[in-house]
């Protein structure tokens, strides 16, 4: 997945791009902005992620002229915290409106849940022998099906979308918080606990790894 | 004007006639004038006077009348010149003419107050984006980094509530109006405030009990989030050592949806209560240990009055808090 990041704070693109590659997405950042419109299509990202105040052309008329000629999902991003700015993105055809300073893990979300929308990608989840179905909030093994909890389903397709790399229990907290899963440090714990037993039961015992001090991760 | 007023100040104008009419008299007696002759002089130097003083009083009195009347009865007084017709005497001319310059002169004043102030607004505006930034920038960077940095972003937390504190301060007193109206899903915006104050409500060990909050209704999204956000800020920093907890539950009656957000906090003094709207009221919770200025539930109804809800306070010290806002299905249109 390919993302290309349209700001004009260096430090801002630059911390972004880290917390993008460190999620597993390619990253662009656009440096020539007095032809912003252009280095968009020629690149032609799956996401741009649109500062409202860029340089040479306010983000709104770019998004406009961008969606005369093409339909790349577009978030909008920026630090005026105005409904109107959201409407008018909206009606140009943004697929979702975030503000600065905005939560990392929130972003991440309304990243995967934008690209999910425009691809319509599956709602089954694999992972080995394992296959995640998020509509039916289940977890199969070959002929075996066992059901989930809300809050199980959360952590581990967090787990498993993150599948590379320690998914903190900050992070899972506020995937958890996110679904008005409003729990506390203790029932995180339990939470993960009783995934594991559920695991267990189809032979992945140590499918979940704690590491001590920072998170989660799958082995 | 009243008449007997008009006599009054015009009492020169009568004496001296009636004295010119008694120096006459006596030159006609003197002449042997007849009777007759007496009485027609009589008639016409009582007459011409009269009649003088009768329609000067009556265009006079036309003008003013209309001139203190539109002035007590207009809710701007300055705008009463609009509503008269330039008289037709030389002094209400000059009258006219004087509060037509002071007028000008006064809203050509106003305007310059007027634009000043909404340059210092609009670098207010300007400067809180500029500033936004660097803390979206530094937020980036210490998410970046492995480490715990709850501390860390409970602190940016704080920094980021005073900037909307100034944001919306200078919003809510603005006499455009910057918002929009629309219909908004009130658990989405609930659930976005409680995100936020993750960090500070799992650090304090905060029980969050969310019932049902699933309505829509009409409003500004981004100015209820701050309102809410305020609002359960409040009860965080009130907090009473352990046990304590928050209860957000919202309900239907008629056209009324009424959200009530309720902690278990130290509360507020009956005395007190009634004034914790008022600028810069902070209160004996305020003075105590915690730092207060005063501005945040001043701001907050503020923006609920532009917006056409309505917001109350119950509660008891030691005991709770509870904070009620009603959102009417016609409060925007209620107002115009």
């Amino acid at each position: 997945m390919k993302i290309m990041i349209v700001e004009d704070d260096c430090s801002i693109a630059e911390e972004l791009k880290g917390l993008l590659l460190h999620n597993g997405y390619e990253v662009l950042i656009l440096r020539d902005f007095k032809n912003s419109l252009n280095e968009i299509v020629t690149n032609n990202p799956d996401l741009v992620l649109l500062d409202i105040n860029i340089p040479d052309i306010n983000g709104e008329v770019l998004l406009k002229n961008l969606r005369e000629v093409s339909s790349i999902p577009v978030i909008m991003v920026t630090s005026s915290n105005s409904e109107i700015d959201e409407a008018l993105s909206i009606s140009y055809g943004a697929d979702d409106f975030i503000t600065k300073p905005y939560n990392p893990t929130i972003l991440l979300l309304r990243i995967s849940a934008v690209l999910r929308r425009t691809l319509s990608s599956s709602h089954l989840l694999k992972y080995g022998d394992l296959i995640i179905n998020t509509h039916k909030g289940t977890i199969r093994h070959h002929d075996e099906e066992m059901i989930l909890t809300k809050n199980e389903m959360i952590i581990l397709t967090s787990l498993i979308n993150h599948a590379n790399r320690i998914v903190t229990r900050d992070e899972l907290m506020t995937e958890l918080w996110n679904s008005e899963e409003y729990i506390n440090d203790n029932a995180l714990t339990v939470n993960i606990s009783r995934l594991r037993s559920k695991l267990k039961d189809f032979g992945y015992e140590d499918l979940i790894t704690t590491r001590k001090g920072q998170g989660y991760i799958l082995s | 004007m009243r008449l007997i007023d008009y006599i009054k100040d015009h009492l020169f104008i009568i004496i001296f006639t009636f004295i010119s009419y008694l120096m006459i008299l006596m030159v006609l007696i003197a002449l042997k004038t007849s009777l007759y002759g007496i009485f027609l002089i009589t008639a016409i130097i009582i007459i011409i006077p009269v009649s003088i003083l009768s329609f000067d009083y009556y265009r006079k009195k036309t003008f003013y009348k209309e001139l203190l009347l539109n002035v007590s009865r207009l809710d701007e007084a300055y705008l009463v010149l609009e509503m008269l017709e330039k008289p037709q005497f030389y002094e209400g001319e000059m009258i006219y003419d004087a509060l037509y310059d002071i007028n000008k002169s006064m809203v050509e004043n106003v305007k310059r107050e007027k634009d000043k102030l909404k340059d210092y607004r609009d670098y207010i505006e300007m400067w809180i984006h500029e500033v936004k930034l660097p803390l979206a920038s530094l937020i980036l960077s210490i998410s970046n980094q492995n480490y715990d940095n709850q501390k860390l972003r409970l602190q940016i937390k704080r920094l980021e509530d005073s900037i909307d504190r100034v944001l919306y301060y200078v919003r809510s007193d603005n006499a455009e109006n910057d918002y929009l109206i629309k219909k908004v899903s009130l658990s989405k915006v609930i659930k976005d405030v409680i995100v936020k104050n993750m960090d500070d409500l799992l650090i304090n060990q905060i029980k969050l009990q969310v019932m049902n909050t699933d309505f829509e209704i009409y409003t500004d999204s981004k100015w209820l989030e701050f309102i809410i956000n305020q609002i359960i800020s409040n009860s965080i920093k009130y907090r009473k050592g352990n046990d304590s907890y928050i209860k957000i539950d919202a309900t239907k009656r008629n056209d009324v949806i009424e959200l009530m957000i309720e902690d278990n906090g130290i509360g507020i003094e009956n005395s007190e209560i009634r004034q914790v709207f008022d600028k810069t009221f902070t209160g004996s919770n305020g003075r105590g240990n915690h730092a207060s200025t005063g501005m945040g539930l001043y701001i907050v109804k503020n923006l609920i009055q532009k917006l056409g809800h309505k917001i109350r306070i119950e509660s008891e010290v030691m005991k709770y808090t509870r904070v009620i806002i009603s959102f009417s299905i016609n409060d925007h249109f209620l107002r115009y």
